[in-house]
């Protein structure tokens, strides 16, 4: 781990014993979380996103188990932690903000008292200074007149500013990573935008390094630095932000593109055929190889191993193999990426 | 707030003034007289007293005098055939603190055990501790008080000689709870098992729930978030459970009273209906219909104090 990385995830697998046998839910995940960056991790549901950063947080449901891999943080393994260790590290070095802020947040508990009360818990506040810290924090997030809101209950609050409360939770302690597990999803557009803006501000602000989980390729673009996409367990494709908007490799990054409209879409908007794997027995090749139309004979057979493009870029598809038949991304994609590159600028490129 | 107790209020007043109505006319229109159990009375006395509690009036004003008793002079009649020449309201007064007191000391003492025994079968969900609750609480549901108030009494009364058989109203203080710990057991394992099988559901719901997740991801212990989220919310339902438990209880202790010989209300109701006490048999229909009114009105402002929500008014 370089001095540059501040979370590495290394080849991690987890599954879960269920009634119908062990799924496989994440099948050999690695990345590293620079300082300062923001990770985007982009795959449909069931891609395994999640569920890896459940593991990052110890948070995994009781049949979930690590199978392999490790999660070096500050040169600890967090596989190795035991529920008390992830307790210390929960909220103070790492921290999550969670998909529906609608029920994220104890209905029946002043919002002030659940902003402060790991402060007072752990920390070791007193109330009054908790409570300054507290309404800091709701200043911060953008709740307006946060005086009065501190002692308001959830069901008082709009959706939005029911997610800057669970974005303030996730910063009372200092933490260093911040997880957004689809953080906008259960919002409406607009406060989806202001949200969004918010969280990039805070990160530049406190020099956060963000995980920034979802399915909807449109947030990522103006979020993230680098990306990875995740199909059935594992990253089919990683690459900064430029290298997997204009230089998409994976078929199902193509894919992913193809299927998000812009304003001059015309066409039809591509749908992915198919549904994606059981993953009680995942298939022993390419595990997208059944939806795909470029899918090769070896692609049933044999997983592709990541093949490199840059050094940022990399893409386990056996179309990148030196032997592999040259096969070029469908023209709908080219045309809405020479508009993408039109619009930011890049056309001279 | 208010504004909301005092109408409950007077709606409970309205329900009462209907229930004393039906309890009159179904009581007074039940076949059979007081009198017509003592074959030594003559006509003549029988008219007599028929005349003197206006039975040989129209059912009306007999309704009539009966309601200006009760609200004007709180005169619920004269016992006729239990304790003859008494008034009703001076029976109640003795039999009345008595059964208070063991049905809230058993419902008060039955609540940590159920709670106890719910929590640690919700935080060891599917596991051999949360099947032994669960089969206690099908045993403790399931077989009847009276069931238990007999094997209580002969295993540990008789047998064992561990405590008094039956309740003493004569001894005082220790020696007199003493003799109130059978019925009392008897009458709280249906309770222990009802807030444990209920706490169990709710809590398990609650931990699964998304706000437990967060608890737990700032960083709260689990034994915190338990008990600062989990338990708090679940209490919630809860109380709609427990308080009305209480009429439950009560209604139990009907037949357990009369196995351990405790001279409470649940005693003297099934007595003065077969002995057609009328007038201590209505008296005795309202203090029941009371206290279960009053325990729906205690769930309806807890309600409130519990769940900020019902307590502004706002709805989801």
């Amino acid at each position: 781990m370089d001095n540059d990385t501040i979370l590495s995830v290394q080849d991690l697998a987890v599954s879960f014993r269920t009634y119908s046998g062990k799924v496989q839910a994440v099948r050999g995940v690695s990345f590293d979380l620079k300082k300062g960056e923001t990770l985007a991790i982009v795959g449909e549901s069931g891609s395994g996103k999640s569920v890896t950063t459940k593991a990052i947080m110890g948070l995994l449901a009781k049949n979930a188990t690590i199978e392999s891999g490790k999660i070096l943080f500050d040169d600890h393994d967090l596989v190795k932690y035991k529920e008390k260790d992830f307790c210390k590290l929960r909220g103070k070095d790492i921290s999550l903000v969670f998909q529906d802020p609608l029920s994220a947040l104890n209905p029946i508990m002043k919002i002030g008292k659940q902003i402060t009360e790991t402060l007072v818990l752990r920390e070791g506040l007193s109330r009054r200074e908790a409570k300054k810290k507290a309404i800091e924090l709701m200043e911060m997030v953008g709740i307006p007149d946060p005086e009065t809101r501190y002692n308001e209950y959830p069901f008082q609050f709009s959706g939005g500013m029911r997610q800057r409360i669970v974005i303030a939770i996730a910063l009372a302690s200092n933490a260093r990573i911040l997880i957004c597990d689809e953080p906008t999803t259960a919002l409406d557009v607009t406060i989806q935008a202001k949200i969004l803006d918010q969280i990039k501000q805070i990160k530049r602000d406190r020099q956060l390094s963000v995980i920034f989980i979802t399915h909807d390729l449109g947030v990522v673009a103006n979020m993230a630095d680098r990306i990875c996409i995740m199909y059935a367990g594992r990253i089919v494709e990683v690459g900064t932000a430029d290298e997997i908007f204009y230089h998409p490799a994976h078929p199902y990054t193509w894919a992913l593109l193809s299927s998000v409209p812009d304003l001059e879409t015309k066409e039809r908007l591509m749908a992915i055929p198919g549904t994606p794997p059981n993953m009680v027995a995942p298939p022993e090749g390419d595990a997208f190889a059944e939806r795909n139309k470029y899918a090769l004979a070896i692609d049933f057979e044999q997983a592709p191993p990541y093949f490199r493009l840059s050094d940022t870029h990399y893409a386990a598809t056996w179309l990148l193999h030196p032997k592999a038949p040259k096969v070029e991304m469908p023209d709908v994609l080219k045309a809405r990426i020479a508009r993408m590159r039109q619009k930011a600028g890049l056309d001279n490129e | 707030m208010v504004r909301y107790i005092l109408q409950r209020i007077l709606a409970m007043i309205l329900t009462l003034l209907i229930i004393l109505t039906v309890a009159f006319m179904v009581v007074r229109l039940m076949p059979g007289s007081v009198f017509d159990l003592d074959p030594e009375l003559s006509d003549t006395a029988i008219k007599a007293m028929n005349a003197k509690y206006h039975f040989d009036q129209p059912m009306i004003k007999q309704y009539g005098y009966f309601m200006a008793d009760v609200l004007f002079h709180n005169d619920w009649g004269t016992s006729i055939a239990m304790r003859p020449n008494v008034a009703v309201w001076d029976i109640l007064k003795d039999r009345i603190p008595v059964t208070l007191k063991l049905n809230l000391i058993s419902l008060f003492a039955a609540l940590p055990f159920g709670l106890f025994f719910g929590i640690v079968a919700a935080i060891n969900k599917n596991t051999l501790v949360d099947h032994l609750v669960s089969l206690m609480v099908v045993l403790f549901i399931s077989i009847p008080s009276f069931i238990y108030a007999a094997g209580l009494q002969y295993f540990v009364g008789y047998k064992w000689k561990w405590l008094p058989l039956i309740y003493d109203p004569a001894a005082h203080g220790w020696a007199q709870f003493r003799s109130m710990i059978l019925p009392m057991l008897a009458l709280s394992f249906d309770p222990i098992a009802r807030v444990a099988r209920y706490l169990r559901a709710e809590l398990i719901e609650n931990i699964n729930s998304d706000y437990m997740l967060l608890a737990k991801a700032k960083g709260l212990t689990f034994r915190q978030s338990i008990m600062r989220h989990a338990l708090r919310n679940s209490m919630v339902p809860m109380m709609n459970i427990i308080i009305p438990m209480f009429a439950e209880v009560l209604s139990g202790s009907l037949v357990i009273e009369s196995i351990f010989a405790v001279a409470g209300m649940g005693g003297l109701m099934v007595d003065s209906i077969n002995s057609s006490d009328h007038m201590l048999t209505v008296a005795i229909l309202m203090f029941y219909s009371l206290i279960s009114l009053i325990t729906i009105l205690i769930v309806d402002i807890s309600y409130g104090i519990v769940d900020p929500r019902v307590r502004m008014g706002v709805k989801g």
